[in-house]
C-alpha cells in the first residue's frame, strides 16, 4: 500500500469516527409509556440508523415544562395533554412540518401543520370480574350513574378515576365531559358519594383493580387498558356505548430543535405508512390512518363499537381548558360536586 | 402612388390593448384594495363576535370580574384557517384577568379602548397579528367598572381571502377582455364589409365607365363616395374636353391641309410656270398658317399638361409689359395700328410667373387685338396697381364682342362669331391656361361706347416670398 492511500483512509477512519461522536442524539420528550411504544422506536431506529434516537418518558407536567424551560429545547414533543400542547404551538413554540406525510394526514387530526394527533385512544370504563357477580355491569354512563346511586353502599370505595387536579388527562376528559352534558356533574356527585378514589394515571387504577381493592374504572385509557386485560383476564374493558371519547398524542417538532431535519424526519415516520402500522399492529395506540390494517385502528375499532366514538377535537377550542380562571372555576365546582351529599 | 400604413385590424388591436392595460391596471389597483378591504371586513367580523362571545361570559364574583373563557370564542377566533390566537380580559386598572398569551397592549390604546372600540395590527415573533379591543360595561352587586376586552389572531384567513378575491377579479377581468377582443374582431368584419362592396364595385366598373357610382353605403363612407363620383365626373369632363379638342384641332387642320392639297393638285394640272409659282405662294401662306396653328397647339397642350410650378419666378411685370409691346409695335402686322402703353407705375411691379408664359400671354392678346380690329383701331396696354393686386389691361376701341359669346371666348376654337380673320381661336384659350396657371382671374369686356377690354388681375408678390 502506497504511503498517500494510507494516509487517506486513517483520514477517512478519523472523519467517520469523528461524525459518530459528534452526531447528537435526537431528543424526544414524550408523556407516553416506553413499553407501550418501545416497537415504535425500534421500527424507527431500524429505518433510520443514521439517527440516534433518545427517548425520554415523563409525565405531561414535565414535558410541558421542559418545552417551555427550552435548555436545551428538545426536538419533539410528544404529550397526551392535548390542551397544554395546543396551548404551547399557539404561543408558537411549534415548527411547522412541510412534508407529503404532514400535508396528507387528516385535518381533524391536526393544526396548522404544526402539531399532529398521531394515535386514537378510545377512552373506557373497566371492571373486575368480581362486579357482575352483584349487578348488571355499565355500558353507558347513564348505566354508571345508576349503579352508583343504587348500589352506593356495595361500591363505597370500589371505584376509582382520574383526579383532575393531579392529572392533566384525567382533567382534559372531565372538561370535555362537562361540554356534552351538565348530568356529568350528577355522576361527579355520584362518585363522591361513593368515595371513589382519584388516581393519577391509568396504569395505578389498573393495578388497583387487579389487586381487587377497585371493583370499577371510569374514564380509563383504552390503550393501555386493553393490554393490560390481555394479561390479565379479571380486568374487564367495556367502551361505553352512548359516547366514548376519545384522546390523541399530539407530537410537535419544538421551534428551537437543535436538529429540526432528524425532528422532521421522525414525525414523518410517526405519520407514515410505516411508523402507523407499527402502531396499528405492534402497540395498542391505535392507528389513524385509514390505509393501515392491524388490529389496533381507528377503522376497526369504529366498526366494533359504533359511531359513538368522539374525538377530543384539535382546535383552537383546547386553549379554553388550560385558561387558569376557566380551570379553577372547573375545579371548583369539581370539588363542590364531589363533595355535594356530605 | 399607394402606401400601405399598418392594418386597420391591427390599429384597432393596438388601441384596444392600451385602453385595455391602461384601464386594466387600474381595475387591478381597484380590484386589489377592494379584495384586502372584503377580507379585512369578514375577519374584522370574526374579532367583533368573539369579543362579544366572551364578554358575555364574564361575571362578577366578590367584587371581581370573573371569566370563564368560552371554547367558542376561541374557534371563532381561529377560524376555518386555524389561525393562531389571542385573548386577554383586562380590568378597569388594566390588569390582566385573563389572558392566554403575553402579547402587550400599548397603554395608548388601551385609553383608546376606553372611547371607542379600536383595530390594531402588531407583529408579534415575527407574525402579523390584528388586534381588536373593546370596552364593556357590567354590573355586579358590588361593583360596577367595565372590562376592556381584547382578541386576535393571526393574518393568513385574510390573505388567503383577499388573495382569492383578487384572483377571481383578474379571471373575470381577463375573461371579458378575450370576449371584448373577439366581439372587437367580429364587430371589425361586420363594419368593413360596406367597404369590401364598394371594392368589389370598383374593382367590377369598365375602364371608361365615368357614371356616378351606384352602391349602399354607411354614412362614414358617403363622404368617400362622394367623392369618387366627383372625381369620375371630373375625369368625365376632363376626357370630353380632350375629345372635344382633338376633333376641333383635327378639324382645324383638316381646313388649310385640304387647301393646300387641292390648290397643290389644280397647279400640278398645269403646265404654266405662273399659275406654279402663284399656287406656290398660295401653298406657302397656307403653310405658314397651318404651321402657326400647329405650334398654337402645341403651347396649349404644353401649358394644359405641364405640371408645378418650377419655372416660376419673380419678375418686374411693367418692365415686361414695356419690352414686349415694344417688340409687338415693331412688327408689320402692328403698322396699320396705333399699339400704345399707358404710363405705368414708376416701381417695378414685382409678381411671381412663369417668364415665358406671360410673354406668351401677352403676345396672344396684342395678337387677338390687332387681328380683329379694323385698321387704325387705338390699342392700349397698362397696368393699374392696387394693394395686393396688380391688374394687366388691353383695351381697343374696335367692335367689341356680343354680350352672348363673352362667356365663351375663352373656349378653344371659339372666334367671336368672327369668320373674316386668319385666327384659330386658340389665342384666348392659351390666355385662359395661362391665368389659370398664375392663380390669376382675368376677363373681357364690352367697353362704352365701343370696343373691347381684357384685364387680369395678378396677385402681387410681397418681398419677403422667395
Amino acid at each position: 500500500m502506497r504511503p498517500w492511500s494510507l494516509v487517506a483512509c486513517i483520514g477517512l477512519l478519523m472523519v467517520s469516527v469523528s461524525e459518530v461522536v459528534d452526531a447528537e442524539p435526537l431528543v424526544v420528550e414524550a408523556a407516553l409509556d416506553r413499553r407501550v411504544v418501545a416497537p415504535l422506536l425500534e421500527a424507527f431506529e431500524q429505518s433510520h440508523p443514521d439517527i440516534e434516537l433518545v427517548f425520554h418518558d415523563r409525565s405531561t407536567l414535565e414535558v410541558d415544562t421542559l418545552v417551555e424551560r427550552g435548555d436545551p429545547a428538545p426536538d419533539v414533543v410528544i404529550s397526551s395533554a392535548m390542551p397544554w400542547q395546543m396551548a404551547r404551538v399557539n404561543q408558537d413554540y411549534a415548527r411547522p412540518l412541510h412534508s407529503r406525510e404532514a400535508r396528507a394526514w387528516p385535518d381533524w387530526a391536526k393544526w396548522r401543520d404544526e402539531v399532529f394527533g398521531f394515535t386514537f385512544e378510545p377512552i373506557v370504563m373497566a371492571y373486575r370480574l368480581d362486579l357482575p357477580r352483584h349487578m348488571m355491569p355499565p355500558s353507558t354512563h347513564a348505566d354508571l350513574h345508576t349503579l352508583l346511586t343504587t348500589r352506593q353502599d356495595m361500591l363505597r370505595g370500589k371505584v376509582t378515576t382520574y383526579s383532575p387536579a393531579r392529572s392533566g388527562v384525567g382533567y382534559t376528559l372531565f372538561q370535555q365531559d362537562a361540554r356534552y352534558t351538565p348530568r356529568f356533574w350528577d355522576l361527579v356527585a355520584a362518585m363522591g358519594n361513593v368515595d371513589a378514589h382519584l388516581e393519577e394515571n391509568t396504569r395505578a387504577m389498573l393495578q388497583g383493580i387487579t389487586e381487587g381493592r377497585y371493583w370499577l374504572g371510569y374514564n380509563l385509557l383504552g390503550s393501555y387498558a386493553m393490554v393490560w386485560a390481555q394479561h390479565h383476564p379479571e380486568v374487564i374493558v367495556q367502551v361505553p356505548q352512548d359516547y366514548s371519547l376519545v384522546m390523541m398524542r399530539m407530537a410537535f417538532i419544538h421551534r428551537d430543535a437543535p436538529h429540526p431535519r432528524q425532528a422532521g424526519e421522525f414525525v414523518d415516520f410517526l405519520l407514515s405508512r410505516d411508523g402507523q402500522r407499527v402502531l396499528a399492529g405492534q402497540t395498542p395506540l391505535f392507528s389513524v390512518r385509514p390505509d393501515v390494517s392491524g388490529p389496533y385502528t381507528a377503522q376497526r375499532l369504529r366498526d366494533q363499537v359504533g359511531d359513538q366514538l368522539y374525538p377530543i377535537p384539535i382546535n383552537a377550542s383546547l386553549l379554553a381548558f388550560v385558561d387558569p380562571q376557566r380551570r379553577d372555576a372547573f375545579m371548583a365546582r369539581w370539588r363542590r360536586e364531589f363533595q355535594r351529599s356530605r | 402612388m399607394i402606401e400601405v400604413d399598418g392594418s386597420l385590424k391591427r390599429r384597432l388591436a393596438i388601441w384596444l390593448l392600451v385602453t385595455v392595460s391602461g384601464l386594466g391596471t387600474l381595475l387591478m389597483i381597484e380590484a386589489y384594495l377592494g379584495a384586502q378591504r372584503a377580507a379585512q371586513r369578514a375577519y374584522d367580523s370574526q374579532l367583533e363576535a368573539a369579543a362579544l362571545t366572551i364578554a358575555e361570559s364574564v361575571q362578577w364574583q366578590e367584587g371581581e370580574p370573573v371569566l370563564e373563557i368560552p371554547a367558542a370564542a376561541l374557534q371563532i377566533l381561529a377560524t376555518r384557517h386555524q389561525e393562531r390566537v389571542f385573548y386577554a380580559v383586562l380590568d378597569a386598572d388594566g390588569r390582566r384577568i385573563s389572558a392566554n398569551l403575553v402579547l402587550d397592549i400599548a397603554e395608548d390604546d388601551q385609553r383608546h379602548v376606553a372611547r371607542e372600540p379600536f383595530w390594531r395590527d402588531v407583529t408579534w415573533r415575527g407574525e402579523d397579528w390584528r388586534l381588536y379591543g373593546r370596552e364593556y360595561d357590567s354590573a355586579g352587586w358590588e361593583t360596577q367598572d367595565p372590562v376592556q376586552i381584547w382578541v386576535g389572531h393571526t393574518m393568513a384567513g385574510r390573505r388567503a381571502l383577499a388573495g382569492e378575491l383578487f384572483e377571481r377579479a383578474v379571471t373575470r377581468f381577463l375573461a371579458m377582455v378575450l370576449l371584448a377582443g373577439l366581439l372587437m374582431l367580429l364587430a371589425m368584419r361586420v363594419a368593413l364589409t360596406p367597404m369590401r362592396r364598394l371594392r368589389q364595385l370598383l374593382r367590377r366598373r369598365d375602364a371608361d365607365d365615368m357614371g356616378p357610382l351606384d352602391a349602399r353605403v354607411p354614412e362614414e363612407l358617403r363622404e368617400l363616395a362622394e367623392t369618387l363620383d366627383t372625381l369620375f365626373s371630373r375625369q368625365r369632363d376632363s376626357r370630353d374636353a380632350l375629345l372635344r379638342f382633338t376633333a376641333d384641332a383635327s378639324h382645324q387642320l383638316k381646313t388649310p391641309l385640304a387647301g393646300l392639297q387641292s390648290t397643290s393638285e389644280l397647279a400640278l394640272a398645269q403646265d404654266d410656270p405662273e399659275t406654279w409659282r402663284s399656287a406656290l405662294v398660295d401653298v406657302n401662306e397656307g403653310a405658314a398658317r397651318t404651321s402657326r396653328l400647329a405650334s398654337q397647339l402645341l403651347s396649349l397642350a404644353r401649358l394644359r399638361h405641364v405640371g408645378g410650378d418650377g419655372d416660376m419666378a419673380r419678375l418686374d411685370l411693367a418692365a415686361m409689359l414695356r419690352e414686349v409691346t415694344l417688340e409687338w409695335a415693331g412688327r408689320d402686322a402692328a403698322r396699320e395700328h396705333d399699339l400704345g402703353l399707358a404710363e405705368l407705375p414708376a416701381a417695378p411691379v414685382a409678381i411671381l410667373g412663369a417668364s415665358w408664359a406671360l410673354r406668351e400671354l401677352l403676345g396672344n392678346l396684342i395678337d387677338n387685338a390687332l387681328s380683329y380690329t379694323p385698321a387704325g383701331s387705338e390699342i392700349t396696354l397698362g397696368i393699374e396697381i392696387d394693394t395686393r393686386v396688380a391688374t394687366l389691361y388691353i383695351e381697343d376701341d374696335g367692335p367689341g364682342v356680343p354680350a352672348d359669346l363673352l362667356e365663351r371666348l375663352h373656349h378653344p376654337f371659339e372666334r367671336g362669331g368672327r369668320q373674316d380673320t386668319q385666327g384659330s381661336g386658340l389665342g384666348l384659350a392659351v390666355v385662359d391656361s395661362i391665368a389659370k396657371r398664375h392663380g390669376a382671374a382675368w376677363q373681357v369686356s364690352n367697353r362704352e361706347p365701343r370696343g373691347l377690354r381684357v384685364t387680369l388681375r395678378l396677385t402681387l408678390s410681397s418681398p419677403e416670398e422667395r
